[in-house]
């Protein structure tokens, strides 16, 4: 098993956001987690990446057989696990080059390869930025500075190809596209699938889904997962809301 | 210096200004030129008056002159001509790019480890202050008594006390290849190196002067410098400025450019050490079609107090001056930065912008920023901004978020920063250089300890 998550509870600024919540996910699945908003699906997110404005107050999360809560951010990243932001942050001064450079050697060196230099790096890059349909100038740009929306949900996923983690993390990744950014994303995601690499992707909509196609589908509100299932749930979800299901829930 | 009401000062105050009145009197010998001569009584007399600022002074409310106050400076030993700085010394602050060199140890130019100057290029001349002064008949018009140099208080202290410098002319039409590298060094403790330079451009003239102070040891001395600069008709000039004295030191410059029509000047100010620098910049545009930027990259950490000042004068129309300063603070460390752009009213089709950012790397460190715009023309385009925080949270987890030590993550943040005006400057060679210099100083200054070293 990839990842496993046990009663996973959470809060910010003292309030309570995950509630118990439990997950598991082997090699090679992937797993949309959907729900209405304030549900917790990007608390989720953050808490798995490590992000400390966010305190967890109990429960277990196993990754790769290392106990992922006391990993650091940093850490985190190097053994596999990756975030692509629902906000990819700007840089400014920090070129894309320098920044992914960087990054990569760090992953190399927790595996123990050799460092690229620039010009290993570039060769590496170039068909990265050839599957995203990305300016070929992307490298020597400012991290995310002067991006649109999409750009900077593009570059996220180029950052993913780069760094070829075991779990992809996707936050949100398909708000604010437009069909043809969103069909180059999910081209991006589809490429790195594999029977080694698994992914959570955290969505409202099914369209992302539609070109995904995850393995399973599961419900997030208040805090924990209410229902799971096939890729049909999603087209269920989509077609009569959460509110039958939370209903269902409530009086369970 | 305006201020003709009597001033109180302090008994240290009273004691500093006689000690620099004596220094000076004992430099007014018979063999000065009467202009000089004059000029050092009418700067001792404005000493006795008005002593130094005092917090009290707005200009100087955040750049306290305490502890400058209370040292006794000692003059340079004028009559040491050896060297007193090996070749291999040197070594250590020389750039890796070719250039004319003029040497300065302890205020004195030194002939051994400069340049001849007899064999400069065709078009330059360089002379030291001191040959000059006994050559020239020119050098007592400087100092008429309304001279600029009279309304900053270490611009008079400056005239009492200057020993050297250099005159510098590029002559109409020439182009000089090579950037003129002048390096100031201390080595001796105790020691006030005053050095006046005066830098003209004829008319389509073009420079790069770039100007270092450093230390040898760790000592405590001060620099006091006066640089007047005057650029012709469509003359072009480029300058640096690196500040990396030893954290004991003082550093005071006045800058007085004036520009003539067409002209450009491009001056970048690095300022890393002392524990109490100013750098002001008084720059007149006395032509139309007038560019000018003026930009910087401070540093500071402990206790120093790192101070950088531009007056921009628009007086014609259609002049154009960009302005980018950018401080780092870390510890307990002060930065202040005054600006001042003030447009004349004939200045039609001004265009003005002046912006300053600053990163602080503590909760302790003080920015205290003034930029300000005095309007008298309506067909303007005029804009400044002042912004500081510090690096936010989010940035630094995105960088953690994909492999980079938080420690890390920070230095590339503060670093890329720091970096953004080190881009106006306009030759590769000595960008990468004070690049180097900037990014060397704050990653190995202890920035990130979070302490001391």
């Amino acid at each position: 098993m990839l990842l496993k998550i046990e009663n996973l509870q959470a809060q910010i600024d003292e309030k309570q956001i995950l509630k118990g919540l439990n997950l598991e996910i082997n090699a090679g699945e992937v797993h949309a987690i959907m729900g209405p908003n304030g549900a917790g699906k990007s608390t989720l997110a953050s808490v798995l990446a490590g992000k400390d404005s966010y305190e967890v107050t109990d429960g277990l999360v196993n990754f790769d057989d290392h106990d992922l809560l006391d990993l650091s951010p940093e850490e985190r990243a190097r053994k596999g696990l990756f975030l692509a932001f629902q906000y990819p942050v700007e840089i400014p001064g920090v070129s894309n080059k320098l920044f992914m450079q960087t990054a990569v050697n760090a992953v190399r060196e927790e595996q123990g390869l050799p460092a690229l230099d620039m010009f290993d790096f570039d060769e590496y890059a170039k068909d990265k930025i050839a599957l995203l349909d990305m300016h070929p100038d992307l490298l020597e740009r400012s991290v995310n500075v002067g991006f649109s929306g999409g750009e900077k949900k593009r570059n996220d996923i180029f950052q993913m190809a780069l760094l070829q983690p075991k779990l992809c993390i996707l936050d949100e990744t398909d708000s604010g596209l437009d069909i043809d950014a969103l069909r180059l994303v999910a081209n991006g995601i589809n490429s790195l699938r594999s029977a080694e690499r698994s992914f959570i992707v955290v969505t409202h909509y099914q369209r992302l889904l539609d070109y995904i196609k995850p393995d399973f589908v599961h419900v997030l509100y208040d805090g924990k997962i209410i229902k799971s299932g096939g890729f049909e749930l999603a087209h269920e979800l989509e077609a009569n809301g959460y509110d039958e299901i939370i209903k269902q829930h409530q009086q369970a | 210096m305006s201020n003709k009401r009597t001033r109180k000062i302090s008994p240290m105050a009273t004691a500093a200004v006689e000690h620099y009145v004596g220094l000076s009197n004992s430099l007014n010998t018979s063999e000065v030129s009467s202009g000089v001569f004059a000029a050092r009584q009418h700067a001792q007399s404005l000493l006795l008056q008005l002593a130094f600022p005092t917090q009290r002074d707005e200009q100087w409310q955040y750049t306290k002159l305490v502890q400058f106050v209370q040292n006794r400076f000692e003059l340079p030993n004028l009559n040491a001509q050896k060297t007193t700085l090996s070749k291999d010394e040197l070594e250590q602050f020389t750039p890796p790019y070719e250039r004319i060199q003029l040497i300065f140890v302890d205020g004195v130019l030194n002939c051994d480890l400069s340049d001849d100057l007899s064999s400069l290029p065709n078009g330059l001349r360089i002379q030291s202050m001191r040959d000059e002064l006994q050559n020239s008949t020119s050098v007592a018009s400087w100092f008429s008594e309304d001279a600029l140099v009279f309304s900053e208080p270490f611009g008079v202290l400056n005239t009492a006390l200057f020993t050297d410098g250099f005159v510098l002319n590029v002559a109409e039409n020439s182009a000089i290849e090579l950037p003129v590298w002048v390096l100031h060094v201390q080595t001796q403790d105790n020691q006030i190196s005053t050095l006046t330079n005066r830098v003209q451009l004829a008319r389509n003239a073009e420079l790069t002067l770039v100007q270092q102070f450093v230390s040898l040891s760790e000592v405590q001395a001060c620099t006091n410098v006066v640089t007047s600069i005057e650029v012709a008709n469509s003359a072009r000039m480029r300058q640096v400025v690196l500040q990396q004295q030893a954290e004991a030191s003082f550093y005071f410059h006045n800058q007085f450019v004036s520009q003539a029509s067409n002209s450009d000047f491009n001056t970048f100010y690095a300022g890393m050490g002392s524990v109490l620098s100013r750098h002001q910049n008084h720059l007149s545009m006395d032509g139309e079609h007038i560019e000018n930027s003026q930009n910087s990259a401070c540093l500071a950490r402990q206790k120093q107090v790192v101070d950088s000042r531009t007056h921009t004068l628009h007086n014609q129309e259609w002049g154009a001056s960009r302005q980018l300063h950018k401080y780092v603070l870390a510890d307990s460390a002060v930065g202040v930065f005054d600006g001042m752009i003030r447009v004349d009213r004939q200045a039609q089709k001004t265009d003005g912008q002046m912006d300053n950012k600053n990163l602080l790397l503590s909760n302790t460190a003080k920015m205290n920023s003034k930029p300000q715009l005095e309007i008298y023309a309506d067909d303007v385009k005029c804009s400044h901004g002042s912004a500081t925080g510090q690096i936010n949270p989010d940035q630094i987890f995105y960088l953690q978020a994909r492999g980079i030590p938080r420690s890390q993550a920070i230095e590339m943040i503060t670093k890329a920063f720091l970096m953004e005006p080190v881009e106006t400057i306009n030759r590769s060679e000595v960008k990468n250089w004070v690049g180097k210099q900037l990014s060397n100083a704050l990653l190995t200054g202890g920035y990130f300890s979070g302490g001391d070293k």
